[in-house]
């Protein structure tokens, strides 16, 4: 998957913009500084380190770590410790969410398919066939530990869920590493910073509605100081049965999408993979999301 | 759905889970310890050379760098260093004759001839100068951006000092921004022979004699002038909307002091016949008031940019001049050791002449207080088409080469050429080639 | 999850100020005007050498900025 991979700089006014393509989104690192040399070095080293991630997690790639796990179900594959970090990981978000969210839910995907209003009426699946896909998921038929994983027969886990977060976080580490200057790094809309800009003015950061394709209209800015934003949702992913609008967040534990959740969360956090996976948990809890993200006390945008 | 235990403190476990994941304690360490990797370096340094060169008649040279810091606060002190060598033949005013015609140097040691036909031509220019400049930038208040800055200049014959100011206030969510400014400079001249007695003749003979120099001393009115530049810009940008910019600026000048060039003549020649009598010292007055109107808008396409501007520019000499000036960006690849653009230039300027412009006088005509045959301050039309080519070359800089195609064609304003200077180019076109390489790092 | 929003980075904490409603844009908007090649001297190396040219060659100087003096060109 190296192919047409490159990085363009761009200086702005007081900083230099590094774009590069990567997880199928628009991807960028600001960084606040004058010198073209260290804005450089970040985008090379930043942009090697997301697609390294992409590379070994991403369940398009035939020769991925994650196609690996699950091209060879029911036999035991070994794993590295960032592997084994970010198992351990999802196993905690599925524990937390009481089973909820569960990375090995992806198969499901095959009953269902998510386009909007194209989706035609023989595309609703029968309970029969969400049983038989079902029959696949879940997290607590895996065992692995620090050295291998093993799945289940049919099983398959994703990634998807938490690789994004997961890159924005690794970023902002090498980012500190490399240099003090004001750094954002926004992975097709999941971001964060490593600190605030100059003069300790905030980071800007606007969030066009997902329903609106006018690209002058934005309607949600958001300060940010420290930290990580995260987005759960798709408003343009859902489909309508009967009637009835069907959101594309399942129920891991069913099989069938959750009612009633809010189109999108936006949830900001210390790190970008908490960010994440709050919003999707809060999905999750459909029509008590904004109730659930209250409770925690956590700082969020929903659009229902 | 059902959501069971909502009173687990989901926030502080994912902190845990995360922290695990992450190392995020750890983070901390690291971000200590590894500060010496990459040194900041905030200096931000541009290099160009330029070569200039007339068909026939001056080439120069000229060498800049620059090198801008910005402090932690946003101060931006910006130095420039500025060479030049100027070498060639300059086209001293007078006109050209059918016959030969021979002319004494400004400094009075030796004369030089010029062909038949030929307009003449001093071959004698030559001078290199150092210019540097500092600036210093600075917001002062919210909203309002301060600058400063001096300028010195010199040369074997010349000596100019400069400072100007500038204040700046934003308001409309800093869409738009007034500015005031001024300027100031103080040149002086000190040419090689010093001054010319203006309106006098120019002493030819036998530059041997016993007598030149005492005659070649009567002409001249002293070793050294100066000239002061006084200077207010007022200026209006507006941001119209995501992908346009615009900016207004109003400029008012006075210049002061010697303004005449010691190195013009120009011919007086025979009403009739159009032969040359004599070629006299040029005379201009000592002041100048100069007044322009400026107008520039940038516009991003999807891609590509263009950048428009016209001047209008009028002073009291009756010179009114207009100019249009057009860029436009091209970005070619994208690819990170191949991002480039081309950007095609085009620039066309037209002056009106001085009133005391005159290409030749009269022998015989009462002499007016004012002449000059310099057509650099005659009726004149120039254009320029250009192409530049930048790229980013591996390491983040800007390299970039620009040839430009420069045409200076002055035309009659309606002088009446009588005799022999009829079948005579009065009016030559100068043909030039600008060639430039840049480099940012 | 997709996630599908866009997200526009813009300079410091702006004050909004009234009127002038149909010009100028928002902080967020900002993206292409914040582009070297959008700033009114893009390139203050040509400018510089050019103002030189024209300067020692034209009548009329400056407009843009000071048009000054500073060398016995003209």
């Amino acid at each position: 998957m190296n192919t047409g991979r490159s990085i363009q700089l761009v200086k702005n006014k007081d900083s230099y913009g590094i774009t590069f393509t990567a997880m199928a989104s628009p991807c960028e690192v600001i960084i606040q500084t004058s010198d073209k040399q260290l804005a450089t070095t970040l985008g090379n080293t930043l942009a090697t380190e997301v697609w390294r991630i992409e590379d070994k997690y991403s369940r398009y790639n035939q020769h991925s770590i994650c196609s690996a796990i699950n091209n060879n179900a029911t036999k035991p594959v070994t794993i590295d410790e960032e592997t084994y970090l970010l198992l351990n990981f999802a196993e905690q978000c599925y524990q937390l969410s009481d089973g909820l969210f569960d990375i090995s839910s992806g198969v499901l995907r095959k009953v269902w398919s998510f386009h909007g209003n194209k989706s035609r009426y023989d595309d609703f699946p029968i309970e029969e066939q969400v049983n038989d896909a079902l029959a696949c998921v879940g997290w607590q038929k895996i065992h692995f530990d620090q050295k291998q994983i093993t799945l289940a027969k049919g099983m398959e886990i994703d990634f998807g869920g938490i690789g994004k977060e997961y890159a924005v976080d690794r970023a902002i580490i090498l980012a500190k590493q490399l240099t003090d200057s004001p750094v954002l790094v926004n992975l097709g809309g999941d971001l964060a910073v490593t600190c605030a800009r100059g003069n300790n003015e905030p980071w800007q950061v606007a969030i066009e509605h997902p329903d609106n394709t006018d690209n002058n209209h934005t309607d949600m800015i958001i300060s940010l100081n420290s930290g990580a934003l995260a987005t759960s949702g798709d408003a343009r992913r859902f489909l309508i049965h009967e009637g009835k609008r069907y959101s594309h967040i399942l129920n891991a534990k069913t099989g069938w999408p959750i009612n009633e959740a809010p189109r999108s969360i936006t949830v900001v956090a210390p790190q970008c993979i908490q960010a994440g996976i709050l919003a999707t948990l809060a999905l999750l809890q459909g029509a008590h999301a904004e109730q659930f993200l209250e409770q925690q006390d956590i700082k969020f945008w929903a659009r229902r | 759905m059902k959501h069971k235990n909502i009173n687990t403190n989901i926030k502080a476990a994912l902190t845990l889970a995360t922290a695990a994941l992450l190392g995020t304690s750890n983070v901390s360490q690291a971000e200590t310890d590894s500060n010496s990797g990459v040194e900041e370096n905030t200096w931000e340094f541009d290099s160009a050379f330029l070569f200039y060169s007339e068909a026939d008649r001056v080439s120069a040279g000229e060498a800049i760098f620059n090198a801008k810091k910005t402090f932690v606060g946003d101060e931006v002190l910006n130095l420039k260093l500025t060479i030049d060598a100027l070498t060639g033949a300059s086209a001293n005013g007078a006109v050209a004759q059918p016959t030969v015609q021979t002319f004494t140097r400004p400094s009075g040691n030796g004369q030089y001839t010029v062909t038949a036909g030929d307009t003449p031509l001093d071959d004698t220019f030559q001078d290199t100068r150092v210019q540097l400049n500092a600036q210093w930038t600075q917001a002062i208040a919210p909203n309002y951006t301060a600058n400063g800055g001096v300028h010195i200049s010199k040369e074997y014959d010349y000596l100019s000092l400069g400072v100007n100011g500038n204040l700046a206030f934003d308001f409309d969510r800093k869409n738009s921004t007034i500015s005031a400014g001024f300027s100031y400079f103080q040149d002086t001249f000190t040419p090689e022979g010093g001054l010319p007695q203006a309106l006098s003749s120019m002493l030819i003979g036998d530059s041997n004699s016993a007598t030149w120099d005492d005659d070649f001393a009567n002409t001249r009115i002293g070793a050294d002038d100066t000239k002061t530049t006084t200077e207010v810009l007022l200026g209006f940008t507006q941001v119209i909307n995501r992908r346009m910019i615009t900016q207004f600026n109003y400029s008012y000048a006075t210049v002061d002091g010697y303004l005449t060039d010691p190195f013009k003549v120009i011919s007086v020649v025979d009403g009739v016949s159009g032969l040359t009598q004599d070629n006299i010292y040029e005379s201009r007055p000592d002041s100048r008031v100069k007044q322009s109107l400026y107008a520039q808008a940038l516009y991003h396409f999807d891609s590509t940019v263009l950048d428009v501007s016209y001047r209008y520019m009028w002073d009291d000499w009756k010179i009114d001049s207009h100019t249009i000036d057009t860029r436009f960006r091209i970005p070619l690849g994208d690819a990170f050791g191949t991002q480039s653009y081309l950007q095609p230039h085009f620039r066309f300027y037209q002056q009106s002449a001085a009133e005391f412009y005159q290409p030749f006088l009269i022998d015989g005509a009462a002499l007016p207080t004012y002449a000059s045959a310099d057509y650099r301050i005659g009726e004149m039309s120039t254009f320029t088409v250009g192409l530049k080519y930048g790229l980013l070359v591996n390491n983040g800089h800007d390299l970039s080469f620009r040839l430009e195609y420069y045409r200076q064609a002055p035309t009659d304003a309606g002088f009446e050429a009588p005799g022999a200077l009829k079948e005579l180019d009065l009016y030559p076109t100068i043909d030039a080639i600008i060639a430039q390489v840049t480099y940012s790092f | 999850m997709r996630k599908n929003i866009k997200l526009i980075l813009v300079v410091p904490l702006i004050v909004v100020a009234t009127g002038c409603a149909s010009l100028g844009v928002e902080p967020w908007e900002r993206d292409l005007l914040a582009r070297d090649e959008m700033s009114l001297n893009s390139t203050p190396i040509d400018s510089s050498l050019d103002d030189h040219i024209y300067f020692s060659k034209e009548a009329s100087s400056g407009g843009k900025g000071f048009g000054g003096g500073g060398c016995g060109c003209n």
